[in-house]
């Protein structure tokens, strides 16, 4: 899947999973359950890995951890499947630091969304992802993530400059799901730069296989390995009629899963029998009603029960 | 199925044949139905009386070939019960109605609303959902599951959030309680819409390049991904030209594709000479003048 091409490799990252982080009760990263949880990845289908993404609590992990837990994946997966190392931070040198190890590292390729609390103009995210990308020579991934972050969008316009500014720049994972800047983005980009990508952020990957995208981010993999496999091969052979129905199903879960935040997900987690501990401060585990009313959300989704149950 | 614009002559006064010929043009192009006056149709600028003499109008001209929907939202829900008994009296085929403006209304105040609209008359009302235009006033997955159990008449929706999870949350949840309720895009994003359970749109811009829409159509329900892709870009280009200060510069395009329809009325501006010639600019850049009809 790496290959050279001018002075970008390239990076087809396909279905990408997205594994949480497993705590210790003491709230130490559970380096042992960790290991197991990407073996569990890699087994289920998992064609790249992108860490520690939000779901995998990047935010709550220091600068120190979270090099550990890339260098730490990057030698359990042993070049099976690519890395892909998430580098998002508030400022723009820390970010590029992340970036610079992602590539020292062993990554092959590096995703950052735009930066945290600042509520950036337009001229400040351009220097912020050109910065990151002249950190590294890795394929580098933009994430457009509007409602985690606080309504900030990447725009086509903003993706045009930065075709311009940063050769490395490979491509959007879209998490926005509005048709409106997808469609946009694939009338533009790949005019400019022969292979952009756009990859969906979501398991809502219908609308966006239809509009060109070629890839897919999902945490649900964890949960439901099976049907996001399925709606993501469906999805690439172009079969959309067809994916239909799984992608209700995964809809239905989303929306299950939706309140709960990463503390329902790890609750999650442990009812499908891979107990990953709890999410770390302040994330509060989920009180007891919630996880009852997430518990039957999830016994009402039929196709759950033919997901695999523990490790 | 096409919404036409509203013909205005340069005093912008009502422009009755103007009107009566675009009618007639859109059946002629292909239109699977007609239904007036959207926003596009400058429906918020229009007086109630202008509103009901051209509905007459689009009855009278389409004369049953296609069917006729009426879009009844007004500022005062008063008017928009007034408007939707006229279009039952004067033989229009069903009503088309957006949450209502202004006081960002709550999931029971849309429900209350809808409840009396349909109330109000025997035909099909299609709702028509824009949260990015209303403040993020939307009809919600559930909301419309109630409204179909409730409401006979209430046959299907004008989606116009153009995002995944809302079309998926309402398709899933409208789908389920009536299999045949129709879920439409409000402007022409067939392509993420069909594979998800979408039987159509309405159009944007049809008075410009009808043939376009057309081809999309049939792609996207061939399955014909690639063919369709190409098109949807094509057509979602011509959005983003139209879509800043909607339908100024869409009409300032109707002259260049020779159907002119006369000035927007204000707020809204009227495209200069300058946008014109941007538009067609675009138009030849995107090769509309070779393969959509000229004139009427």
């Amino acid at each position: 899947m790496i290959g050279k091409r001018a002075a970008m490799a390239v990076l087809t990252p396909g279905l990408v999973h997205t594994p949480v982080t497993p705590f210790t009760r003491e709230g130490d990263i559970a380096f042992e359950i960790y290991g197991r949880l990407l073996d569990f990845h890699l087994a289920s289908g998992a064609q790249s890995l992108a860490l520690p993404m939000h779901i995998g609590e990047s935010v709550s992990l220091t600068d120190r951890e979270r090099r550990d837990v890339l260098e730490f994946a990057i030698a359990r997966t042993k070049g099976r499947v690519p890395v892909i190392a998430h580098v998002s931070e508030s400022g723009s040198a820390n970010a590029a630091a992340l970036a610079g190890h992602a590539q020292e590292a062993g990554a092959a390729g590096v995703i950052a969304t735009t930066p945290y609390y600042w509520t950036p103009p337009h001229a400040m995210l351009i220097e912020h992802f050109v910065a990151i990308g002249a950190a590294t020579e890795l394929p580098f991934f933009v994430c457009n993530a509007p409602d985690e972050m606080q309504g900030t969008r990447i725009t086509a316009g903003l993706c045009r400059e930065l075709i311009a500014k940063v050769p490395n720049f490979a491509g959007v994972v879209d998490l926005g799901l509005d048709w409106q800047f997808m469609i946009q983005l694939m009338t533009e980009a790949p005019r400019l730069r022969p292979g952009f990508q756009l990859i969906s952020g979501t398991e809502l990957m219908v609308s966006a296989a239809a509009i060109g995208a070629t890839g897919m981010f999902s945490s649900l993999a964890a949960m439901a390995p099976r049907m996001v496999r399925e709606l993501y091969e469906l999805c690439r052979a172009e079969k959309l009629f067809e994916a239909r129905p799984v992608q209700e199903q995964l809809a239905a879960l989303r929306q299950a899963m939706k309140g709960g935040g990463v503390a329902g997900f790890k609750a999650a987690m442990r009812v499908m029998g891979r107990d990953c501990g709890e999410p770390r401060a302040p994330v509060l585990a989920l009180e007891a009603v919630s996880l009852r009313q997430l518990v039957s959300a999830l016994d009402a989704i039929a196709s759950l029960r033919s997901e695999p149950r523990g490790w | 199925m096409q919404s036409p614009v509203t013909p205005f002559k340069d005093d912008f006064s009502l422009d009755l044949p103007t009107f009566e010929r675009l009618l007639d043009f859109h059946v002629r192009a292909g239109a699977t139905a007609i239904s007036w006056p959207h926003h596009k149709g400058e429906s918020l600028s229009l007086t109630i009386a202008e509103r009901k003499r051209f509905a007459e109008a689009a009855v009278r001209v389409v004369d049953g070939r296609i069917p006729v929907t009426i879009h009844v939202s007004a500022l005062a829900v008063g008017d928009t019960m007034e408007l939707a008994r006229h279009a039952q009296k004067i033989g229009a085929d069903g009503i088309l109605a957006i949450t209502p403006y202004f006081w960002t209304p709550s999931l029971a105040a849309i429900e209350a609303y809808f409840v009396r609209l349909c109330g109000t008359i025997d035909l099909p009302v299609i709702s028509y959902n824009s949260p990015s235009y209303l403040a993020g006033v939307e009809i919600t997955g559930e909301l419309m599951s109630r409204l179909i159990e409730r409401l006979p008449n209430f046959i299907g929706v004008k989606e116009a959030s153009f995002n995944s999870e809302k079309f998926l949350e309402i398709s899933r949840a409208a789908l389920a309680v009536r299999p045949h309720f129709a879920l439409l895009t409000g402007i022409e994003y067939l392509l993420p819409s069909i594979p998800l359970g979408g039987v159509g749109s309405y159009s944007a811009a049809g008075s410009i390049c009808p043939n376009l829409c057309s081809q999309l159509y049939d792609a996207c329900m061939q399955g014909d991904w690639p063919r369709a892709r190409e098109l949807q870009y094509k057509v979602s280009w011509l959005w983003l030209l139209f879509r800043d200060q909607y339908p100024s510069s869409l009409k300032g395009g109707m002259v260049m594709m020779g159907r002119p329809v006369g000035p927007t009325r204000p707020p809204l501006p009227t495209a200069s000479k300058e946008r014109q010639s941007h538009v067609r600019s675009e138009l030849e850049r995107l090769g509309i003048f070779d393969s959509e009809p000229h004139g009427w």
